[in-house]
């Protein structure tokens, strides 16, 4: 004690009063509040006992009550579709403008500049337009759609059961592109250019280059890029709210619109706790992959 | 037989004209450096060569067949980079042997020709490594091994010992020499070392601003020097120059400012012309030659590396380097005589910097 006492009177205690105001800072907003949502899902929680933390103790019972609730299934499969979709498309989509944007044309770092306006943008207003977009009756891609001849009746995006999970897919991939193609134009710009000129003079055509070369090469970027991307598309709320509330008939639910569903909307939030935590569970999962992947960056 | 042909050879970025009307031929089997300071030109030539950059008119004649409009692929050259260029997530050997597992051959022959190539490099041990384990030195050595598994038409270098420290560039210079002895291999070295240039090439090409100033061996560029710029860029240390003025009979020289000093030449010169006199280092010398010239001088500074002594003295107030070997006896401030044999004199029109020697 008296050595931290003198190390901050001589001046010396700097270090470690911006280290404990790091520490301060997570173990209130991080810590804690996980903690407590941990010990929630294994207790009985409502209305009545929320204002008090002297709750029955009720072990693995939320877990079980939740996940044999009949929409499980159907919210864990939805949520996977959503995350593996939302990822495989940002991704593809964003590495392609990412190359696209390598290549030296006029202008181009412009228009990667306005790729950006999507990444901007609050989810909620970008739920707002895409369902004017998606809209059934008046909705500008239904025009398109009909108008072009590639269907002949109008899709109602967002009120047929089948198909309202993907127009929000759609609307999340819309939102998760300038992300992706962002942080692997970085990755791409780091690449030596003259790593790409040996290659060609070893006898490598555009296609050799990019599998031989850039994949390889890219590997730490496109690791983070996915796991992130995981981390994003299960914290993807607002959109959800703002398109189809997880509707209809729950068509287009995820675990993450389920969970706030059962906290604030139906006020069960012992379950809605225990539907978080599993989540927290694969995302630390995802998490630990991440972190692994940082370890293949190469130096040049 | 020559092996790269260079005709007329003109490159514009956009409004910038890198390279002027480029002509230069290579034998089959020769060293040829391309040398001079940097932005002259010579590392857009030597990637122009690979098919790197595209050219804007002449034409480029590999072992005789046109290589304008083909891709570096097609024209059956190797490059050893400056900074290496190492796929950085391969070993030593998949390094080296990418090229030829880009052509799909034989696994017996890849594993063949890796293994003699690592050897004849002296990376035997290392096949197994990362780029990033290994030394500066090392990664020269995977970057030249890269090149010769394929075995080449040419071989082109574009400055790859810049990175290395001294003592390893020296060593790096025989040891590339004696590669290109062993595989009879056509050879264009791009530097802005001129030591570099004369010790490794036969035929060393001089650019600056995009033109070439002047090609020969060596030691014609040494000892004939076409203009002011090649004498005094090849030679270490560089050339001295003094202006000077012919006498009216076109047999002596004076220093401009200092008219007293009259040099007698040996051959006859225009009257009163302007000219740069230039006088090598190791020339100048503190005993007097036979049918020599003197100018008198006060020593400015003399610097030592032993087995070689820099004396810098001030004629007319004109800075001259005089490199002895051995150890004179002069000492800063005091009055000398500096003696060179008229052979040794070099003369440049003081407008057009062209050697003059009639």
């Amino acid at each position: 004690m008296q050595g931290i006492i003198r190390t901050i009177r001589d001046g010396s205690g700097f270090d470690i009063l911006l280290l404990s105001l790091a520490l301060i800072y997570l173990v209130t907003f991080s810590a804690f509040p996980i903690i407590y949502n941990i010990i929630m899902s294994l207790q009985t929680v409502d209305m009545f006992t929320i204002a008090s933390f002297n709750r029955p103790f009720v072990g693995l019972q939320n877990y079980y009550d939740i996940l044999s609730q009949p929409i499980a299934s159907a919210v864990f499969w939805n949520t996977v579709k959503f995350v593996v979709l939302s990822i495989v498309f940002q991704l593809s989509i964003g590495f392609g403008l990412a190359l696209f944007f390598q290549q030296d044309f006029p202008g181009a770092s412009y228009l990667r500049g306005l790729f950006l306006a999507g990444w901007i943008m609050p989810a909620l207003v970008v739920g707002a337009i895409w369902k004017w977009l998606l809209a059934g009756d008046f909705g500008v891609i239904n025009y398109i759609l009909m108008s072009s001849g590639v269907t002949e009746d109008r899709i109602f995006w967002l009120s047929n059961p089948d198909v309202a999970l993907y127009a929000v897919i759609i609307a999340n991939v819309w939102l998760g592109i300038p992300f992706n193609m962002l942080l692997l134009s970085v990755g791409l710009a780091s690449i030596p250019r003259d790593v790409y000129e040996a290659a060609e003079l070893d006898g490598a055509g555009a296609f050799e280059r990019f599998r031989s070369i850039t994949l390889p090469l890219m590997r730490a970027q496109l690791g983070a890029v996915i796991s992130l991307g995981v981390i994003f598309t299960l914290q993807q709320f607002d959109l959800i709210a703002a398109l189809t509330q997880g509707g209809p008939a729950d068509s287009s639910n995820v675990a993450q619109y389920w969970s706030w569903q059962l906290s604030f909307q139906t006020y069960e939030i012992s379950l809605g706790s225990a539907v978080s935590v599993l989540m927290i569970l694969f995302v630390i999962v995802v998490a630990a992959v991440y972190v692994r992947s940082t370890r293949h960056e190469h130096s040049y | 037989m020559l092996q790269i042909e260079i005709d007329s050879l003109n490159k514009h970025y956009a409004g910038f004209h890198a390279l002027k009307n480029i002509n230069i031929a290579i034998e089959k089997g020769s060293f040829v450096a391309l040398v001079g300071p940097s932005g002259c030109g010579k590392s857009t030539l030597l990637r122009t060569l690979a098919g790197l950059e595209k050219t804007s008119s002449g034409d480029i004649r590999i072992a005789g067949t046109s290589v304008i409009g083909k891709p570096p692929r097609e024209r059956d050259v190797a490059m050893v980079f400056q900074s290496y260029a190492l796929y950085p997530h391969m070993d030593v050997e998949h390094n080296m042997n990418y090229s030829m597992r880009l052509k799909r051959r034989p696994k017996p022959e890849i594993a063949e020709r890796t293994r003699v190539a690592a050897e004849t490099l002296g990376l035997g041990g290392l096949l197994d490594r990362l780029p990033k384990a290994l030394s500066g030195g090392q990664r020269q050595r995977v970057a030249m091994g890269r090149a010769i598994v394929r075995n080449p038409k040419v071989f082109l270098f574009d400055e790859p010992l810049s990175n290395l420290d001294a003592a390893l560039r020296v060593h790096m210079r025989s040891e590339i020499r004696k590669l290109h002895e062993r595989l009879g291999a056509t050879s264009v070295y791009v530097t802005h070392d001129q030591v570099e240039a004369m010790t490794m090439a036969d035929h060393i090409v001089v650019m600056r601003l995009g033109v070439v100033e002047q090609q020969g061996s060596p030691l014609d560029l040494y000892d004939k020097p076409a203009n002011k710029f090649v004498a005094g860029f090849i030679g270490s240390p560089a050339m001295n120059f003094i202006p000077v003025v012919t006498g009216p009979d076109g047999h002596t020289l004076a220093i401009e400012q200092d008219q007293a000093q009259h040099l007698i030449l040996d051959r006859k010169l225009v009257p009163r012309s302007r000219l740069w006199a230039g006088l090598r280092p190791e020339h100048l010398s503190f005993t007097e030659v036979k049918d020599g010239l003197a100018l008198d001088a006060v020593v400015e500074s003399v610097e030592s590396t032993g087995s070689m002594t820099f004396v810098t003295a001030a004629v007319a107030s004109q800075q001259l380097v005089v490199a002895h070997s051995g150890r004179p006896e002069v000492e800063k401030g005091a009055a000398i005589r500096l003696h060179i044999s008229p052979e040794n004199v070099h003369l440049f029109d003081r407008e057009t910097e062209l050697a003059v020697f009639t």
